[in-house]
């Protein structure tokens, strides 16, 4: 038999640091569109369109960058859902049978998904590159950041940046991640619903609440 | 020090150095501090300065300078005839000792060679030497020749012999157009081309002759060479970012673009930012030391930067009339945001998609758990 | 025969070298060779059209201005873009000014050392110069104290015994001619036009933000905004600013540049014999008076001269302009000629591993191709377009033409020479300053009227172009004509080919083995002394060379990679 049973999840910096990010990257998403594609929207010289646009970016780059090193942080202290190994699934033997019963599900050649009270397995894994994705935007655009004052600290702690590439290739990677975050966005609405749906398991709530149904196989 | 005691300062200076080297070669005394305050304030100084860089200027004899010429246009031998400050082509002619420049010595082929040698064999470790254009390395350097001499083997031995190099232009410095892709001859810049020499890089294209003045100058006054970047380029003239000094800025943060040329904005002056300017990525100090005598600079005349002071611009930069570049891999048509939005629409698509089976799916499921 | 070289040829831009067959004291023949190579025109496939003038400008930085125009010409051409008639003035001021700097600067520093002895200037009497300066002009620095400076500075100069750029020159050679008063005399303007020189190309700093290298050039117009009441734009100051800088150099050109010229050819008439080299004569016209796009708009008029022969003008016909790589370090068909649309050439050097002595002649041995007109070779540049001018009996040149000739005694046989060369330089130089301050009316009238349009919009966005496109861009340089071929594709360069004025003239022999202009010329040089070859340089310096232009290379076969790091 199988019951469901109500689980604490996801502990409150995780939920936190999830909508922190969820905030920010929603704010810089907005303004970074505006620097890429700046629109003239001012009548006069006194307005401050752009700085302010730039001014919130920042902002919410600084608060993005604290709250993504507080959840890595979290993932050596918090519970066993939010350990850096959930991330890394295939490194385990659960996790790579997990990996795969998951990508049959998903591919519709599995009826349900595997079973897994945090992260499943590939959801895991797929975070992992988010975060990765994250730390791209972050050191890029710190790296960028960090010309206005040339040989500030700041500039200092990002100018190993460049060795990856010129300011303009920072730029145009910079630009083009955000699109490779705002397609994971879709994609992971869609299956934190779609979990929701099949697994009956709260899954859309729980990011909320911390509480989640799991399962109990007895 | 306030302004005044700064000119008393100069004029005692003035009185204290009689007749010299200067007056002999009939450059005028007011011409020379005229020179050296517009030197003083090329190098970010304060006007005191200037007597301190007479001085320095009086008491050497001559540096020697010879200038090599190899895959380039002459522009920076052209910006040097159009130096700006007080009589500076002249001066530059008389405060150093330019014994090779293949543009404007009257010597030419064995005795112009034989210039350039003789100062590397008896001036060794003393000269300066400067390098305009790029150095081709691919096929043993046979792309560029000198008096039947490669670049490369010209550079080893002159440069490598010289107190310091200074690369002026972005060719000598990094490699320049000829190295831009594919790069068809294997060009570098000196400091590739010479592993080992001590290089200053004066990058633009062409620099801004107020560029070398001032580093040689700095040189003559302080005994030093001038600190630099990590692409080694001296802090006084490439450390900060046009965008930072750029007269257009308050429109570019009150959000005031010039969306066509010759629009109004183009002629109130509007920020280039949407026109390719790119001034927020390339470090040079054209806005404050402008050109041909503080003329003018190319923001200030209406056209964008296009960050020919950076390693790489003819590739990084480019498209000119682009903010970014273009995404490698795609073609021109593909700009970074076509791809971008495609992809996301893609992944919605998909979803979507993905969404609908699972729907259709859906009653089969429960019934099977209900069967359970 | 002993075989003489000259590597580097100095005072020109670029990398040239002579080597001659001297045969008793004078030239039997002659080779010349580039040896340097770059590969702009490789780099520029898979580009941004748009993008191309800034490449192209860098093809040379003397004449910076002549391949950006060639350029968003040929850009303009493909596509059918019209531009907006102030566009059209700010080009033509641009232009103008660049040719009366630059020919003055060729005049002073790089091919007066030629004909002047400095050396000789230190004996001169500064009275007895300023007496034969003011007998030439009015110009306010004739006086003895001037020159007397000028001397004192020479001297100090010399006396420190660090020559600099001056020292190893063939100083005393027997063939300078001048008496040391007029010595002294060019030698006071060689310094006065290094100053003059700078001031007023800042025309260029003006309309185009920077010389060299100016950056306000635009596919369809130019990136300067003009707008009388706008702090930032082409405004009453700045134009007033130009008028300014038209007039200090059209006063140098006319009181101090002609009379030395003057002075100077009168005592070398001899050369009005020498250095001739093939007689045909190529000129693609400059300077249209309107938008049109039309040849008969254009002000300095297009044509060919055959054979000298100076009663017949014939027309230029596009396609009839080819280039040979026989003696060149290009793979190509032997013996085929290639319209610089159809260019299918590869670079591969077949010359000796350096270090070497001497270039192998007979076979291919210059980075310069061999542009041919109909089969033939042409000389350009000013004398082709004085001449070309002359015969169609130009308004402006032909009085100015004759005046000088009638200076110096000769008849217009003598134009096909080194001094006649040297001559027509400064005859093109006279009537382009004297013509300058109209263009400037015209563009202050168009303003006056309402007129602020810069740039024609219509075509900048390249969706708005065919799939493939091909044009050719014309201009007069102040080294001759210069054309850029460019076919486009999908909104980028798919070829890009540039027949410059000095790939003309330094060209190597072709496949018939016709000696290219330089070749042609020095036939017959006499040389006093072979071991200083000053009459050499003498008739090389006449065209004015500019090697940098010269070498470029074409490769349609290559893989467009751009990177972004
Ligand atoms: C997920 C997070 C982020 C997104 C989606 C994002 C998005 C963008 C976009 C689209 C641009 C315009 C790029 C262009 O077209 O040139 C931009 C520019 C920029 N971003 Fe971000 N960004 C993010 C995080 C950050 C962070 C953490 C910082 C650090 C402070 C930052 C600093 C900058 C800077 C300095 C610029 C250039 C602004 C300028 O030059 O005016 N960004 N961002
Ligand atoms: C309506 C909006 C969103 C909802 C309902 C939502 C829901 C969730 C849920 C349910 C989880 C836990 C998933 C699991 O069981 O494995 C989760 C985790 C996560 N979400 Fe979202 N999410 C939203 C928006 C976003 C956005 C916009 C991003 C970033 C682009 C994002 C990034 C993440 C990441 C990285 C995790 C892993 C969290 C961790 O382990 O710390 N989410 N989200
Ligand atoms: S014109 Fe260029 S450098 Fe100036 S503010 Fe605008 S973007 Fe920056």
């Amino acid at each position: 038999m199988e019951k469901l049973v109500a689980k604490y999840v996801w502990e409150w910096p995780v939920r936190i640091v999830h909508w922190v990010n969820f905030l920010s990257i929603l704010t810089l998403s907005v303004t970074g569109i505006y620097i890429g594609w700046a629109k003239t929207l001012a009548h006069d010289p006194s307005q401050y369109v752009m700085g302010w646009m730039r001014f919130v970016h920042f902002v919410a780059g600084y608060a993005f960058t604290i709250s993504v090193i507080s959840r890595i942080c979290w993932a050596f202290v918090g519970n066993e859902y939010a350990n850096w190994r959930t991330f890394v699934p295939w490194a385990f033997k659960d996790g790579r049978k997990n990996m795969k019963e998951t990508f049959l599900f998903y591919v519709f050649a599995r009826p349900r998904p595997p079973h897994a009270v945090g992260h499943n397995a590939m959801a895991g894994a797929a975070y992992l590159w988010v975060f990765l994705l994250y730390l791209v935007m972050i050191c890029t655009g710190f790296a960028l950041y960090a010309q206005y004052a040339p040989g500030s600290l700041l500039s200092r702690a990002f100018g190993w940046v460049y060795i990856f590439g010129s300011s303009q290739g920072l730029r145009l990677t910079h630009h083009c991640v955000m699109w490779l975050l705002l397609a994971f966005a879709i994609h992971h609405v869609y299956s934190a619903w779609l979990m929701d749906v099949k697994e009956k398991d709260g899954c859309m709530s729980s990011i909320f609440g911390g509480w989640k149904s799991v399962h109990e196989e007895e | 020090m306030d302004k005044k005691d700064n000119e008393q300062a100069a004029v005692a200076e003035e009185r204290q150095m009689r007749k010299t080297v200067w007056e002999e070669k009939g450059i005028s005394r007011r011409d020379f501090m005229k020179f050296c305050t517009a030197m003083s304030a090329a190098l970010a100084l304060p006007v005191t300065f200037a007597p301190k860089i007479a001085r320095a200027l009086d008491e050497v004899q001559r540096p020697t300078l010879v200038w090599l010429e190899f895959q380039d246009c002459a522009g920076n031998t052209e910006a040097l005839l159009r130096s700006s400050s007080p009589s500076v082509a002249e001066i530059i002619l008389d405060v150093l000792s330019l014994d090779y420049h293949e543009t404007i010595m009257a010597a030419a082929g064995h005795q112009a060679e034989d210039a350039l040698m003789k100062t590397v064999r008896e001036q060794k470790g003393k000269y300066i030497a400067v390098v305009e254009g790029s150095i081709p390395l691919k096929d043993d350097g046979i792309y560029c020749c000198v008096g039947g001499k490669s670049a490369r083997d010209l550079a080893r031995e002159v440069c490598g012999n010289a107190f310091a190099t200074i690369a002026v232009g972005t060719c000598a410095a990094y490699g320049g157009i000829p190295a831009a892709a594919p790069n068809p001859t294997g060009a570098v810049g000196v400091k590739d081309a010479v592993p080992g020499a001590t290089v200053i890089n004066l990058p633009g294209c062409p620099l801004n002759p107020d560029n070398l003045t001032a580093t040689v100058i700095h040189f003559l006054t302080f005994g030093k060479l001038p600190a630099t970047d990590s692409q080694g380029r001296p802090l006084f003239a490439y450390g900060k970012r046009i965008h930072d000094n750029c007269e257009r800025r308050p429109h570019f943060d009150a959000g005031q673009y010039v969306e066509q040329w010759g629009d109004m904005a183009h002629r109130r002056g509007h920020c280039l930012y949407k026109m390719g300017c790119k001034g927020p990525e390339t470090w040079h100090n054209c806005p404050i030391q402008r050109y041909n005598d503080k003329t003018s600079w190319p923001v200030g005349a209406g056209h964008g930067c296009v960050g020919c002071s950076e390693a790489n611009f003819w590739d990084t930069m480019t498209p000119f009339y682009k903010r970014l570049p273009n995404v490698p891999g795609f073609g021109i048509e593909y700009t970074a945001d076509q791809i971008g939005a495609g992809l996301a629409i893609a992944t919605a698509a998909a979803f979507a998609g993905h969404g609908v089976i699972s729907a259709l799916r859906r009653n089969k499921d429960t019934e099977g758990k209900k069967e359970e | 025969m002993a075989k003489i070289v000259i590597d580097p040829v100095t005072r020109i831009e670029g990398h040239l070298r002579i080597e001659a067959e001297v045969s008793g004291s004078s030239v039997a023949d002659a080779w010349s060779s580039s040896t340097m190579f770059r590969g702009i025109e490789r780099i520029l496939q898979g580009r941004d059209p748009r993008d191309a003038w800034y490449f192209t400008q860098r093809l040379c930085g003397v004449c910076t201005t002549v391949h950006s125009i060639a350029s968003i010409r040929s850009v303009e051409n493909a596509l059918g873009i019209r531009i907006p008639p102030n566009a059209e003035l700010i080009r033509n001021l641009i232009m103008g000014i660049q040719n009366v700097q630059d020919h003055v600067i060729h005049f002073y520093h790089l091919h007066a050392l030629d004909w002047v002895d400095i050396t000789s200037a230190l004996k001169a009497d500064p009275a007895r110069t300023a007496e034969l300066a003011a007998s030439l002009s009015d110009w306010p620095l004739n006086s003895p104290t001037y020159f007397k400076g000028v001397q004192a500075k020479l001297s100090a100069f010399v006396s420190r015994g660090r020559l600099g750029p001056f020292a190893n020159a063939y100083w005393g050679h027997p063939a300078y001619k001048l008496p040391p008063e007029a010595n002294l005399m060019a030698t006071a303007h060689y310094l006065e036009a290094l100053e003059w020189q700078k001031d007023v190309i800042r025309i260029h700093a003006i309309l185009g933000s920077k010389n060299p290298h100016p950056q306000t050039f635009l596919v369809g117009g130019m990136a300067i905004a003009v707008d009388p009441d706008s702090q930032t734009a082409l405004n009453a100051n700045k134009l007033e600013e130009i008028r300014l800088l038209l007039g200090k150099a059209r006063e140098f050109v006319e009181k101090v540049y002609i009379p030395d010229l003057l002075a100077v050819a009168s005592f070398y008439k001899e050369w009005a014999g020498i250095g001739g080299g093939v007689g045909n004569y190529l000129c693609y016209g400059e300077f249209p008076a309107d938008n049109s796009g039309k040849p008969e708009v254009l002000w300095i008029p297009r044509g060919i001269i055959l054979n000298r022969d100076l009663s017949r003008l014939h027309p230029v016909e596009q396609d009839k302009i080819t280039e040979y790589v026989d003696h060149s370090w290009y793979e190509g068909k032997p013996g085929t000629a290639l319209h610089p649309w159809d260019g299918e050439t590869d670079y591969k050097y077949t010359g000796p591993k350096p270090p070497y002595e001497y270039l192998n002649t007979d076979e291919k041995y210059s980075w310069v191709k061999a542009p041919r007109y109909a089969d033939l070779p042409m000389e350009v540049g000013p004398l082709a377009r004085c001449l070309v001018a002359y015969a169609s009996g130009h308004k402006e040149v032909k009085p100015v033409v004759d005046l000088v000739l009638s200076k110096l005694q000769v008849g217009p046989e003598a134009l096909f020479s080194t001094l006649g060369r040297t001559a027509a330089r400064g005859i093109e130089t006279l009537v382009i300053a004297q013509k300058l301050p109209q263009w400037l009316d015209a563009l202050v009238a168009n303003i006056k009227g309402g007129d602020l349009s810069i740039h024609n919009n219509e075509k900048w966005d390249p969706d708005t172009w065919p799939a493939e496109a091909k044009g050719f861009g014309w201009h007069e340089a102040p080294r001759g004509s210069l054309g850029h071929w460019i076919r486009i594709k999908d909104q980028k360069i798919a070829n890009y080919q540039a027949v410059v004025p000095s790939t003309w003239l330094a060209s190597p022999r072709d496949a018939k083995g016709q000696r290219g202009p330089y070749e042609a010329a020095l036939q017959g040089t006499p040389l006093a002394d072979p071991k200083r070859p000053l009459e050499i340089l003498r008739t090389v310096h006449s065209f004015d060379p500019c090697l940098a232009c010269a070498v470029h290379l074409l490769d349609p076969t290559g893989n467009e990679t751009v990177k972004v790091v």
